[in-house]
């Protein structure tokens, strides 16, 4: 309930009109540049992997031809938005919700409430709008590397035939797909944020620092349970008919 | 014009926290371009009363209002009453008892911050106002700096300084003068009449200090668990001799106000 309210809120805060620029800035710049190290690391690791993973079986039956076919799906069509989103989301969530919590307890929403600034517009929607439009892209960031991750598996090191593995992705990963993955990336974002928001911004004041506390640590683990159910659903929205 | 209404009206203000009793039936009135200086020992709900003062807090019951505006009639959730609200807070300048600085902002843009939102000022002007605030309150280069690398009492005064950066019509400190030596705390005195003369700026300083009252109160106010002891001007409170107010005034643990 409380919750349904606090995205009334925001919704009305993130549409009535541009967000402060500096502010939308510093949160982009957080979310998105400050996200890659992680993400390019995790991810490139995570495209070996599934190469490596799926050789070992494949080769059995003599299939591992098939292997740009399984990365391809695997990778671009699951793995990569969901990993993107929760940590990605996990990262910049937990970042939100503490800056928020800890403007709560220490009087600086207040204070802006008292300058006639709503909070809602001045600080939500701004963060909003940040991870909204950043998430998607680090997706689509994601499919890149860890495609090319997969390929120096698959190719360079387990001797997969390397105009094949891309055929075959080229064959099962269509522009669709891609657009799936952007559009999960604006789902999963846009959720992160609300949800990290959320709880940065309930916290009391007179909870202190462990509320602090409290708030990140339910910003993490309530955005990520969100990305991987949800993903379930809007895959089968997309990909099943 | 008719005469102008009182900068601040209380009438029987109750609030309680559960079975915590804060505020009970506070009345009072503060003429325009005035000084109230809102003395109480700790705990006692003066930073309550501030807040309920701005709308941050509602009170359970009576009715508070600014220049004639009813500000507890107004619902905080539906949006027209939002603005009115918004509207009556403009009225104000607030130094909060933490400062409440925005502490991922430099002190300069702090200070720049409500001009920045609510007037069409130029950068230029901005940056002038915002050196000639804080050299008031006796800051230099310190511009650059983050909240977070100030001491206490520099970061009291930047929240003044921010508090007073529009020259509202209200302003509410809550303990300007607590954390300062006494020489900063006398400088802030001294602005405060300068402000007030200047500006004819109304103020209600929350305060333990009761030289800084003698100094600067036009009214003073003695407020002890939850109810407003005393309340006049500041003539009337020192010759009425009453208890409370004497004790504060003698600083002696004998009297009605009593720690436990
Ligand atoms: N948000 C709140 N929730 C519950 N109780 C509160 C809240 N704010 C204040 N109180 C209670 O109200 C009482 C008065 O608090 P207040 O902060 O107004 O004291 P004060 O007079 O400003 O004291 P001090 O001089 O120490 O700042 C305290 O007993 C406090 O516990
Ligand atoms: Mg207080």
């Amino acid at each position: 309930m409380e919750f349904l309210h606090f995205v009334r809120r925001a919704l009305v805060a993130q549409f009535s009109g541009l967000p402060p620029r500096d502010e939308f800035v510093r949160h982009a710049l957080d979310a998105g540049v400050g996200s890659l190290p992680l993400l390019t690391l995790l991810t490139i690791f995570a495209g070996m992997n599934l190469s490596v993973q799926a050789y070992g079986t494949f080769v059995r039956f003599g299939g591992q031809d098939l292997l740009g076919l399984f990365c391809g799906v695997g990778g671009i069509r699951e793995l990569y938005p969901v990993m993107a989103a929760v940590i990605c989301g996990a990262r910049i969530g937990a970042t939100l919700a503490a800056s928020l919590a800890n403007m709560q307890i220490s009087e600086q929403v207040e204070a802006l409430e008292v300058m006639a600034v709503d909070p809602m517009r001045h600080l939500v929607a701004p963060r909003l709008w940040a991870v909204t439009l950043m998430l998607p892209l680090l997706c689509g960031y994601a499919d890149v590397v860890g495609l090319a991750a997969s390929y120096w598996a698959a190719v360079d090191q387990m001797g997969v035939n390397g105009g094949t593995f891309m055929e075959q992705v080229r064959d099962i990963v269509h522009l669709e797909d891609l657009a799936a993955g952007v559009f999960k990336g604006v789902v999963f974002g846009w959720l992160v944020a609300l949800v990290s928001c959320y709880h940065g911004y309930r916290a009391l004041k007179r909870d202190g620092a462990e509320g602090v506390g409290v708030a990140t640590n339910r910003a993490i683990v309530h955005s990520a349970v969100l990305c991987i159910v949800l993903n379930m659903f809007l895959s089968a929205l997309l990909y099943v008919r | 014009m008719a005469e102008q209404a009182p900068a601040i009206t209380l009438e029987r203000v109750c609030k309680s926290f559960g079975p915590n009793r804060v505020l009970h039936e506070v009345s009072l009135v503060l003429p325009a371009g005035k000084i109230l200086v809102m003395l109480g020992p700790s705990g006692t709900g003066k930073s309550v009363l501030l807040r309920c003062l701005v709308g941050l807090m509602k009170p359970d019951s009576g009715r508070i209002f600014i220049e004639g505006e009813d500000i507890t009639a107004l619902d905080e959730r539906r949006s027209a009453d939002r603005d009115k609200l918004f509207a009556l807070r403009r009225k104000f300048g607030m130094l909060f008892q933490d400062g409440a600085l925005f502490d991922d902002m430099c002190v300069g843009d702090n200070v720049a911050f409500p001009l920045r939102q609510h007037e069409k000022m130029s950068e230029t002007e901005i940056a002038q106002r915002v050196k000639e605030y804080l050299d008031a309150v006796g800051l230099k280069d310190v511009q650059r700096k983050m909240p977070a690398e100030l001491s206490g009492g520099m970061r009291k005064r930047v929240a003044f300084a921010r508090a007073i950066a529009l020259q509202p019509r209200i302003v509410l400190c809550d303990e300007p003068s607590s954390g300062l030596d006494p020489v900063m705390s006398a400088t802030l005195d001294d602005l405060i009449l300068d402000l007030h003369r200047r500006y004819n700026m109304t103020f209600v300083v929350i305060s333990h200090d009761t030289a800084e009252a003698r100094t600067i109160a036009s009214h003073i106010g003695l407020l002890y668990k939850g109810v407003l002891q005393t309340f006049g001007t500041k003539e009337q409170v020192l010759r009425s001799n009453g208890e409370a107010i004497n004790q504060f005034f003698d600083r002696s643990t004998k009297g009605p106000i009593q720690v436990l």
